[in-house]
């Protein structure tokens, strides 16, 4: 009996100590900022709910006012509609080929300028290093007029190849990969220089294997901005069948006009692929964008 | 590459020939007019303080610096402008360099691969270089799943499956713990004597040079002080800078003047006003100069022993087992003293120095030995 009441004291000291040290954790400026946090979430979630939500209304309670968290009548015809009555198939097919073009060749064009840059010692090495710096002070959207005149010039309007074209110019990535083959010791290269290898060997064999998590978060994040760019491909594109999947959005309609369910329907169906890959690839997309703020992971 | 004409030659041939090299960063030099021969099959180790100029010889020699002025030649040809690869050399890196996302086997057959020689050839030679290196049950492991000593093993694998003539060692053992070293050490003198190749070493720790190479080459401010033997180097130092870096513990040095020359004898006057006979070269000639003892020609005896050159205080004992170095405090300086393990002596103690004379070397005023 005695042993059994001091058994009980023992436990409830300890236990009390570890109540004590868990408030502790919880403290005023952490319940604030995990407030604050759980608020910015809600606003940034909400819209993807409501979005979401609305896919499976019927039109007339979309468009009927007052705020309705939750469909009174269910439907899938929205997403019937859109899969059955457009070319949604074709423009998902469209996103893929451009974006894993521009994915593959952004890739290699950025590793090799990026390598030339870092490693090769040429004329103009400097002055192409400031013009790729440069370019990428300069937004995308204020030389969309030049990219129009410049395709149009080369006759690739109106096709998958002019949708890519202007893609192309990624000098972020060519930054990223110049900083890290800057980073790889010199003894590496010198070795394999001995060892006979030329410089396709050494950044094929050695430097993009040994940044070989750099590339594929580039790679993902490249591909995650060609799928989700929409207004080059817009102004680029007029015939239905070389839509993207985010041009495709906006054919979405009929006779009596835009119907909000079914675009936002293939707004979804639109941001699934990219949902999928980003919950796969959770962590490398994370390193890239942290890559690209110029923050080192 | 004429390599096998040369093969053919004398076995005292230079197989290595620097000539007139200088090397400049800009407005630093840091080779000066430096010519150098490396005989066939030697072990010579270039041995100097960190930014004497070694590392930069031996890139040179592997073509990884380019030459400023002068010549290098490796069996007799001129490769001075030769890519390292066509050079018939492989370097062993301080790193060691080997490529982290590669196994073993594929570190070891790099230059093969990348020569696009056969698979099976690849695996047959890396397989052969890691019996000899003891590499085998870690051919498919990864540089970072390896120990120091086995990743220092690959790299040596790695320069060996080329087949070199001559082989560059850029401070090989500096990233291995002391027992490890030791252990690198025999295995690359083993290795030398197996193979009977050319090896060119650099390192700033005398006791590689010492014990590894046949040659050393001691440089200092990217000229080359002195050539020899490794017992040359510690008998007979061409100067004060060879005799300070040659030999732990160091040499004592300390000024004394020179009452008379007789022909190779020169009558020094001690601090304490003994004079002693030193040998010096025929023809030296000067009023004062720097007396330099290795720590094991002074012996500890009584302080009124007559044969006691100088008295000091000994200030700190560092007992080694085999030995005892003694820090002793006297008129002219702190001298170090090495003497027997069981020595006795105590922290405080006032002891007599008596100085090995015929072993005493005497350095004029700009260091060169007298």
């Amino acid at each position: 009996m005695t042993a059994s009441v001091e058994t009980g004291a023992d436990l409830v000291a300890p236990l009390a100590s570890r109540r004590l040290a868990r408030l502790r954790h919880l403290d005023l400026v952490g319940l604030v900022i995990t407030l604050v946090t759980v608020v910015g979430a809600v606003l940034w979630a909400f819209p993807l709910y409501w979005g979401l939500v609305t896919t499976f209304k019927p039109e007339y309670e979309v468009v009927r006012p007052g705020v309705e968290l939750w469909p009174q009548h269910f439907t899938l015809e929205n997403y019937a509609h859109v899969l059955l009555q457009t070319k949604i198939g074709l423009w998902y097919v469209n996103s893929l080929i451009t974006s894993g073009a521009v994915t593959i060749i952004v890739v290699m064009m950025a590793a090799g300028a990026g390598y030339a840059i870092s490693q090769l010692e040429f004329p103009g090495r400097r002055f192409f290093w400031w013009m790729i710096l440069a370019s990428f002070m300069i937004p995308i959207p204020a030389l969309i007029v030049n990219h129009f005149i410049l395709m149009s010039q080369l006759r690739v309007i109106n096709t998958l190849a002019g949708v890519v074209g202007p893609q192309l110019i990624a000098p972020v990535t060519v930054i990223i990969y110049k900083q890290f083959f800057d980073s790889v010791p010199k003894d590496f290269r010198e070795a394999a220089v001995i060892d006979g290898a030329s410089e396709f060997q050494l950044l094929f064999r050695i430097y993009l294997p040994m940044n070989w998590g750099v590339t594929t978060a580039l790679a993902i994040i490249t591909f995650i901005a060609a799928w989700n760019l929409f207004l080059w491909p817009f102004l680029a594109v007029s015939s239905e069948d070389k839509m993207n999947i985010t041009v495709g959005i906006t054919q979405v309609h009929d006779a009596f006009g835009v119907s909000y369910g079914r675009d936002l329907a293939v707004a979804m169906l639109a941001a699934m692929p990219v949902a999928v890959i980003y919950l796969i690839f959770q962590r490398r997309v994370t390193q890239a964008i942290m890559l690209s703020a110029g923050i080192k992971g | 590459m004429s390599a096998v004409a040369a093969k053919n030659g004398e076995a005292a041939a230079p197989h290595v020939e620097l000539r007139r090299v200088t090397k400049r960063y800009g407005p630093v030099t840091a080779i000066s007019d430096l010519s150098l021969t490396v005989d066939k099959g030697s072990f010579t180790a270039l041995l100097g303080p960190s930014g004497c100029g070694k590392s930069t010889l031996l890139r040179m020699i592997a073509g990884l610096e380019p030459i400023t002025a002068g010549q290098c030649f490796i069996d007799n040809l001129d490769v001075t402008d030769v890519p390292p690869a066509q050079r018939r050399i492989a370097m062993v890196f301080q790193s060691y360099a080997l490529y982290p996302h590669m196994t073993v086997r594929q570190n070891i057959a790099f230059s093969l691969s990348v020569a696009g020689q056969a698979k099976k050839v690849q695996n047959e030679r890396a397989l052969e270089v890691a019996r000899i290196l003891q590499l085998e049950p870690y051919l498919d492991r990864r540089p970072a799943e390896l120990s120091g000593g086995q990743r220092q093993r690959v790299a040596i694998g790695r320069a060996l499956v080329r087949k070199p003539e001559v082989f560059l060692f850029d401070e090989p053992l500096s990233n291995l713990d002391a027992k490890l070293r030791v252990q690198m050490r025999l295995e690359l003198a083993k290795l030398h004597a197996d193979l009977g190749t050319t090896m060119i070493y650099v390192t700033h720790d005398q006791t590689e040079a010492m014990t590894l190479a046949d040659k050393i080459v001691v440089l200092d401010k990217g000229v080359i002080s002195q050539v020899g033997s490794p017992l040359e180097l510690y008998n007979a130092p061409a100067n004060k800078f060879v005799a300070a870096f040659i030999g732990s513990p160091s040499m004592n040095f300390f000024p004394v003047d020179i009452a008379a020359i007789n022909g190779r004898t020169a009558s020094v006057v001690l601090p304490g006003g003994r004079t002693v006979e030193i040998g010096i070269a025929a023809g030296a000639g000067a009023r004062s100069a720097e007396l330099g003892v290795r720590p094991e020609h002074l012996t500890v005896v009584d302080p009124k022993d007559p044969a006691a050159a100088f008295a000091g205080a000994v200030a700190i004992i560092e007992r080694l087992g085999n030995s005892t170095i003694l820090y002793i405090e006297t008129a002219v300086g702190q001298l170090i003293v090495e003497g027997e393990g069981d020595l006795d002596a105590k922290s405080g103690q006032t002891v007599g120095l008596r100085l090995n004379q015929s072993h005493a070397r005497l350095f004029g005023a700009t260091g060169a030995t007298l």
